[in-house]
């Protein structure tokens, strides 16, 4: 039996060896023997360091109220998966795959507030002026601002504004809270200037703002936030799995399933007739000419 | 529209044989109408649900559970088991978690950092690497599922622990899930972790049962063996509540974090790889030695059907076969029904 890695790689994450497996110098064995939490894990893990007390709380609080967000694309993503009783792991990974561009877009934000800050500090801004910029440079654009509004929660996030008083409780309001906090209230402002509708903050905008002014860099809180929705998404899916029917289209069932006929609606084409091979050419090039297809082309 | 039934619709390919189960010719277009004597779908769930202001899971607040003091952790055994954790098993379930997080450069790590080599979202390498857990490497749901089989049917025959853990020891001594191998015989964090859960007080019937299981399996084996990580965590996750496929879902989604960290390095330090980059120079290769095409003209001269027509032939044709490496005849799978489960018993060589 060869217990060699499948992959050659020099790594700074971890080393495995016969004796023990150690992840950024820490024996894992000896991490959890101590009485350290899996959330202080996530800093060793990410930053190569063991937090502050009121950080390792800060992070146990964001992912606690992140976890579970019922129907939401990564949930509605698992369950549509298990409908065709695959292994749980691919309904989990697919749950993980929706966080794309909208749903979570964790690193973005991130990324967005650090350009921001970068810029303020090269144009000798204050924070409260660059926020300012931002919100301009987006709406004039005509570019939604990251952290800004959720489809579901139209007044806002429930879980965004704890988030930010969590971060204050517990003295953590760094230089990202605080380019939020002014990104919001201008944003705020100028939306009511022009009679537009209320838009709250979401979770992305609160929860990303902490993980970042607790050291996390974009991408690592990108995964922490995806990653940790999955528990919730193999939640959902085993529900379906053990207590539905496979394929969601049963008649038996009380309720029309997700997937049962009548659920289709068809907006394309109109039923038409195949052509025969021998009216091939002539029709495929009528049917060029005309361009009608072209309405359809995705 | 126009018209959808015309004279020379009928005779297309088969689709006029008497054997078909309705006529194809006048098959109806058109969707299916609204069903109105059930109601209509919704996502119907147990787990959670959301409004405009709150998130619920069973029952509780999500917020108010955070503002509670609660944390990551109390939230799973609240999404998957629909209770508060006493304070230990919480800080069992960390511990274990901990444990699970890192594992050098195995197989979700792997495919995290090939993933990330493609130039993508660090949400698909995350997700590719949960698929890594398989019934071999992540076997929480066989090891799990056997032990509850098991227990359950032998206390219905009258059955102690030690005569089902032999039991499960005669029929599994060599299963890549049966939680007791020689990959930590020098490395004590199983059995450390066995001890902590002792210590704290969760240890149950299953971290029982495990024990009984490594002593039987100790004594069967030629070759020293001990409780592996599987065996470990597996037990006392059960111990502390959660199913088999929980215990699944939630290590193999813990290790997800990691393969994010992988991903980042990957990206970091190695450089992406383009199609038709990487090489498979011939010393790796053990196939048919290079040989031409034959014309196309001969193609009924070189052409091999895998058609057989009796059941020696078609057994013949089998064992043949397995010497194609990547046909896929080497591979025997016992089926089960899947719908009934989340994965099956045996599935591999």
């Amino acid at each position: 039996m060869s217990r060699q890695a499948d992959i050659e790689r020099k790594t700074s994450i971890s080393y495995k060896t016969e004796e023990k497996t150690v992840m950024r110098g820490f024996n894992l064995s000896d991490l959890a023997e101590e009485g350290y939490s899996f959330t202080d894990a996530m800093f060793v893990l990410f930053q190569n360091r063991i937090p502050a007390k009121e950080e390792e709380q800060m992070l146990r609080y964001e992912m606690g109220v992140f976890l579970e967000h019922s129907m939401s694309p990564s949930a509605a993503g698992a369950i549509g998966v298990a409908a065709g009783r695959p292994n749980l792991t691919s309904t989990i990974a697919a749950s993980i795959s929706t966080f794309g561009g909208v749903h979570g877009p964790g690193a973005a934000h991130g990324y967005m507030m650090k350009k921001y800050l970068r810029r303020a500090h090269e144009e000798g801004k204050t924070v409260e002026e660059i926020a300012e910029v931002l919100v301009d440079e987006y709406m004039d654009n005509g570019l939604p601002v990251m952290g800004m509004g959720q489809p579901q929660h139209t007044d806002s996030d429930p879980r965004a504004e704890p988030i930010h008083l969590k971060q204050e409780e517990l003295g953590l309001n760094g230089v990202y809270l605080r380019l939020q906090r002014a990104l919001e209230k201008y944003f705020h402002a100028r939306r009511k200037k022009e009679g537009r509708d209320y838009v709250g903050v979401n979770v992305v905008g609160a929860g990303n703002t902490a993980l970042c002014d607790i050291g996390f860099a974009p991408n690592a809180a990108w995964c922490i936030g995806s990653v940790c929705r999955g528990f919730s998404c193999a939640a959902h899916a085993l529900f379906n799995m053990k207590r539905g029917r496979a394929w969601a289209a049963s008649k038996r069932e009380p309720m029309v399933q997700m997937l049962d006929l009548s659920m289709i609606k068809y907006v394309g084409p109109e039923d038409r007739i195949v052509p025969k091979q021998a009216d091939r050419a002539e029709y495929a090039k009528n049917q060029k000419e005309e361009g009608e297809y072209k309405k359809w082309v995705i | 529209m126009g018209d959808l039934t015309p004279e020379d619709k009928k005779g297309i390919g088969n689709l006029d044989d008497p054997g078909l189960p309705f006529n194809y010719p006048n098959r109806e277009y058109g969707t299916v109408t609204m069903d109105t004597t059930r109601a209509r779908f919704q996502w119907v769930s147990e787990v959670a649900y959301k409004n405009v202001h709150r998130i619920v899971t069973r029952g509780y607040d999500t917020t108010e559970l955070m503002e509670e003091g609660y944390g990551m952790t109390d939230v799973l055994f609240v999404d998957f088991q629909a209770r508060i954790a006493s304070v230990e098993e919480d800080q069992m379930l960390n511990y274990v978690m901990i444990m699970a997080l890192e594992d050098g450069l195995s197989a979700p790590a792997a495919v995290s950092r090939l993933v990330a080599q493609s130039k993508t979202f660090l949400t698909q390498a995350c997700g590719a690497s949960v698929h890594a857990f398989g019934h071999a490497y992540g076997a929480y749901s066989s090891f799990g599922n056997r032990l509850l089989d098991e227990l359950a049917a032998g206390r219905e025959s009258g059955l102690d622990i030690d005569a089902i853990a032999q039991g499960i020891v005669d029929e599994n001594l060599n299963d890549e899930s049966l939680g007791v191998s020689d990959l930590m015989l020098k490395d004590p964090a199983a059995k450390r972790m066995v001890a902590r859960a002792k210590k704290l007080g969760v240890a149950g019937e299953y971290v029982e049962l495990m024990e009984a299981i490594v002593e039987k399996a100790q004594a069967a084996s030629d070759t020293p063996v001990d409780i592996d990580m599987l065996g470990a965590m597996g037990a006392v996750m059960m111990d502390i509540g959660f199913t088999p496929e929980a215990t699944w879902a939630i290590l193999a989604v813990t290790r997800s974090f990691a393969a994010g960290a992988h991903f980042i390095e990957e990206t970091e330090r190695a450089e992406y790889r383009r199609l038709g980059e990487v090489l498979t120079l011939p010393e790796m290769y053990d196939g048919p030695a290079d040989r031409p095409v034959p014309s196309l003209a001969d193609r009924e001269a070189n052409a091999k059907p895998a058609l057989t027509t009796d059941l020696d032939e078609w057994a013949q044709q089998e064992e043949e076969r397995k010497s194609v490496w990547g046909s896929g005849y080497s591979i025997f799978e016992e089926i089960e029904d899947p719908s009934k489960k989340t994965g099956v018993k045996s599935v591999g060589k």
